[in-house]
């Protein structure tokens, strides 16, 4: 296992070597220029001109590519074109309300959907299973921000129980940062819940027609028993790799999220540096994501072999 | 059962021994109201004034550093970190008296030194600035608190361009930060402002903080926009970054927030309804919404197909797709100035005012205008633009035109409008825009008006006429001399079609009842704002 684990850490180099190559090239041919967006519109050209040549932009795309990688290889994502700040401290700035909005959607989405897959399976066809399906295809068909604004009018500007917008260091304490995620956490885990449920009902339904499910029955266990504890074990390999694949579902639903709710997070981070063509910031963000959703495809892989013992590596 | 009620009896137990007992507010009810929660109409991405001149850049500055002179309401310069000035009889020689006792933030005294160093950074990357020092002998420190500015030809407009609120203004800064080549960031932001910058709290993105300067001197007199006593009646001022405005506005109502800088005016109704709130007009100087043709490419390199189109266009059109129903808003605009001000004029606005589509198929034809395509490149992701955008692509498929509409983003247009090349090969017939109505108000920040070909702002409209009112302007020793050589600008840049104002529009700011002293300027005024 310990070398499983090791080898699939090094192959995250070309990998990330790649996503490198590919983000930076990306950019490189997209139109835009920061240069115009830091003059702004009373700039002529020629202050244009002077402020790209200021900024390196210049420069021929292989040097500016060669420079770029040789600092990522010691640690440092560069300076931000617009802020003059480190990338990576943009970054440390912005990590704790993302982090802290996955978790919270994770644990909302997970505590909501496995349980209502697991009883949509075992009432299947019935009125329970429909409702359940039901809440997950409007998961799936109703926009993040539409959700969002629905419950920001419902729940804050009417109900006034959570606020509108912001987040709460969780240094702040538990409350207060609890109070600022709820709402965005409901709003990205619908679609979530959605997928997670239906995932689950699924492979719930495939396990549930075992055999070892029917001499479960036969010897008397008790119905919560056999869902949750033999069912549920043997049908979590596709639940696990959906929750994984989800993570990716996140980083990309926070960024509306963050915006809807004025969360100073990554996903705004990336969206304001996008906008602008700050390139080192996105260049940044874009390999951080890499880099996490490619461990986290290695914590999926490490939790397959927890579930089954037959699988090995 | 309100917000807080909610949350301690949802939490339960669990939430209690989690949390050791839910936090209270931050704030007490005190401290509360000696901060001011403010929604800027942008992200503070930087923050060098002169590196970087968007308005939130300049707005923001306005806290921290302050000017030698300042406009007021009446766009009149009026001393404020100077005390007196004299200028000789020739007009050559200007010298300035600072006034004593001024701080920086870190505590070191403002000096002359550092105005100086101030203004030649300054003057480096300012239109006016430009001017002064094309016609500068020196700029020296005489003594701590005087300096002296030499010139070799007289300069009317110098405290216009000491005082002025367009970007950049005259922040000054100490020496040692403003020795920093103006085109480069600065990375310490230390002014003499009535509030310093919290650089530890700054979230680029999200938050900017301002805490009160306790060793701001304001002047005596009464503050009026940019002039005058600068007195906080806060403690601590939040930016608070909203991308969104349909957040804005909810945060607004709930109290999350004191004031908006520009509401999206779809959401003023909302607002005015709301018996907590606040809504009035931000800036009365408004704004200028314009399109610029490129005067380098066909078929707008002939001046009968570019007045074609401002014979077509009717102004309402675009007033209307940008601020809706309420006609407190607009204005049609058939010159290039301010309304209201000293300066405007309507000489040689006929053209706009003849909505003609038969006139402008006439001139289309007598300009030989034989089907090229209009790339015409427009920003989706600014209402404004997307709004103004989508009237000329109207109006130019009635005229007969071929349009070829490039929905983007604006750092795409941004990029692209500065391209010389043709629109087949990278670059552009047409894009729009806006200016502040501050900046419209003399040639001096109106960079758009000129007609200096090449050197000319993006479309490179080349009018000798313009640029020869220019000169006049700034050489004029009256304001009777002044009106008249700004009446024969509007006409000549009309006559070439120098670009294409779509009309005057204003917008509105809100903000709560429980805060007083909001003002209207063309940037936020923070000081003798108070909050209960």
């Amino acid at each position: 296992m310990l070398s499983f684990i090791v080898r699939r850490i090094i192959a995250t180099i070309p990998v990330m070597g790649f996503v490198a190559l590919f983000v930076f090239s990306l950019l490189y041919i997209a139109p835009g220029d920061p240069a115009a967006v830091i003059a702004g519109d009373q700039a002529s050209p020629a202050d244009v001109e002077r402020i790209r040549a200021g900024l390196g932009l210049d420069r021929p795309y292989l040097v500016r590519f060669a420079e770029w990688l040789f600092r990522v290889l010691q640690g440092d994502l560069g300076t931000s074109i617009f802020t003059s700040l480190p990338v990576t401290q943009l970054i440390a700035q912005r990590i704790e309300p993302t982090v802290s909005l996955m978790v919270v959607t994770l644990f909302f989405a997970i505590i909501i959907a496995v349980p209502m897959g697991v009883i949509a399976a075992w009432k299947a066809n019935t009125w329970i299973d429909r409702v359940a399906m039901a809440f997950a295809v409007f998961g799936f068909s109703v926009p993040v921000f539409v959700v969002g604004y629905l419950l920001a009018y419902i729940f804050a500007l009417k109900l006034d129980w959570f606020p509108v917008q912001g987040y709460t260091p969780l240094s702040a304490g538990f409350g207060p940062w609890l109070e600022n995620l709820v709402l965005p956490a409901v709003t990205l885990g619908m679609v979530y819940i959605a997928l997670i449920a239906r995932i689950t009902r699924a492979s719930m339904l495939e396990v549930l027609q075992q055999d070892y499910i029917r001499t479960a029955r036969s010897k008397g266990l008790a119905q919560p028993s056999i869902l949750f504890i033999h069912a549920l074990k043997n049908a979590a390999i596709p639940v696990v790799t959906v929750i994984g694949i989800g993570i990716a579902l996140l980083i990309g639903g926070a960024v509306v999220t963050e915006s809807v709710f004025a969360i100073p997070g990554l996903g705004r981070l990336t969206v304001d540096a996008i906008l602008r063509r700050d390139y080192p910031v996105i260049q940044g963000v874009v390999l951080m994501f890499s880099f996490v959703y490619v461990l986290i495809n290695l914590v999926v892989d490490i939790i397959y072999t927890l579930l089954d013992p037959r699988i090995r590596y | 059962m309100d917000r807080r009620t909610f949350v301690k009896s949802a939490g339960g137990v669990m939430l209690a021994a989690a949390s050791g007992g839910l936090s209270a507010p931050a704030l007490s009810q005190g401290a509360n109201a000696r901060t001011l929660r403010f929604v800027p109409q942008a992200n503070l991405a930087n923050f060098d004034p002169i590196w970087g001149t968007q308005y939130v850049v300049r707005n923001a500055a306005a806290l921290v550093w302050d000017t030698l002179y300042g406009v007021d309401e009446t766009l009149t310069p009026k001393r404020q970190m100077v005390e007196s000035e004299t200028v000789s009889p020739d007009g050559l020689v200007w010298t300035f008296k600072l006034r004593s006792g001024m701080k920086f933030h870190d505590g070191s005294p403002v000096l002359a030194k550092d105005a100086v160093q101030s203004l030649v950074r300054w003057s480096a990357r300012d239109p006016m600035g430009l001017m002064i020092r094309a016609l500068q002998n020196e700029l020296v420190a005489v003594d701590d608190l005087t300096f002296r500015w030499s010139l070799k030809k007289p300069y009317p407009k110098m405290l216009l361009a000491l005082g002025k609120n367009n970007a950049p203004c005259t922040f000054i800064m100490p020496e040692r930060i403003a020795k920093t080549d103006p085109f480069q960031q600065i990375t310490e932001y230390v002014g003499s402002g009535p509030m310093r910058f919290v650089r530890s709290e700054w979230v680029p993105g999200a938050k900017a903080v301002f805490e009160k300067f306790a060793d701001y001197k304001p002047r005596e007199e009464k503050a009026s926009w940019l002039a005058g006593g600068k007195r906080m009646m806060v403690d601590r001022i939040e930016w608070v970054i909203m991308p969104d405005p349909a957040t804005a506005s909810a945060a607004l109502q709930n109290g999350e927030v004191d004031w908006w800088e520009n509401p999206l005016s779809d959401l003023v109704p909302v607002l005015k309804a709301n018996r907590n709130i606040n809504v009035d007009i931000a800036d009365p100087l408004g704004n200028i919404g314009a399109f610029r043709m490129n005067h380098l490419h066909a078929p707008f390199d002939n001046v009968k197909i570019r007045r074609a189109v401002l014979a077509a266009m009717n102004q309402e059109d675009y007033m209307r797709a940008i601020v809706g129903d309420d006609n407190n808003l607009w204005k049609p605009l058939p010159g290039f100035f301010t309304p209201g001000t000293p300066l405007y004029t309507e000489a040689g606005g006929e053209i706009l005012k003849m909505k003609s589509l038969d006139a402008a198929k006439k001139l289309l034809q007598e300009g030989g205008y034989s089907n090229q395509p209009v790339t015409c490149v427009v920003a989706q992701d600014l209402p404004v633009l997307k709004a103004m955008g989508e009237v000329t692509a109207d109006l130019l498929k009635k005229m007969g035109m071929n349009v070829d509409f490039v929905a983007t983003d604006w750092g795409t247009v941004g990029a692209r409008r500065a391209q010389k090349t043709p629109p087949g090969q990278g670059g552009w017939n047409m894009f729009h825009t806006w200016h502040a109505g501050a900046d419209c108000i003399n040639p001096a920040p109106y960079t758009a008006v000129r007609g200096s070909g090449d050197k000319a702002w993006f479309g490179w409209p080349s009018s000798p006429g313009v640029e020869k009112e220019v000169e006049n302007w700034f050489d004029a020793a009256s304001i009777d001399d002044e009106k008249a050589a700004i009446a024969r600008l509007n006409k000549a840049a009309l006559d070439d079609v120098v670009f294409a104002p779509t009309g005057f529009f204003l917008t509105y700011q809100a903000w709560r009842k429980n805060v007083s002293g909001v003002t209207k300027g063309p940037l936020p005024f923070f000081w003798g704002v108070s909050k209960a």
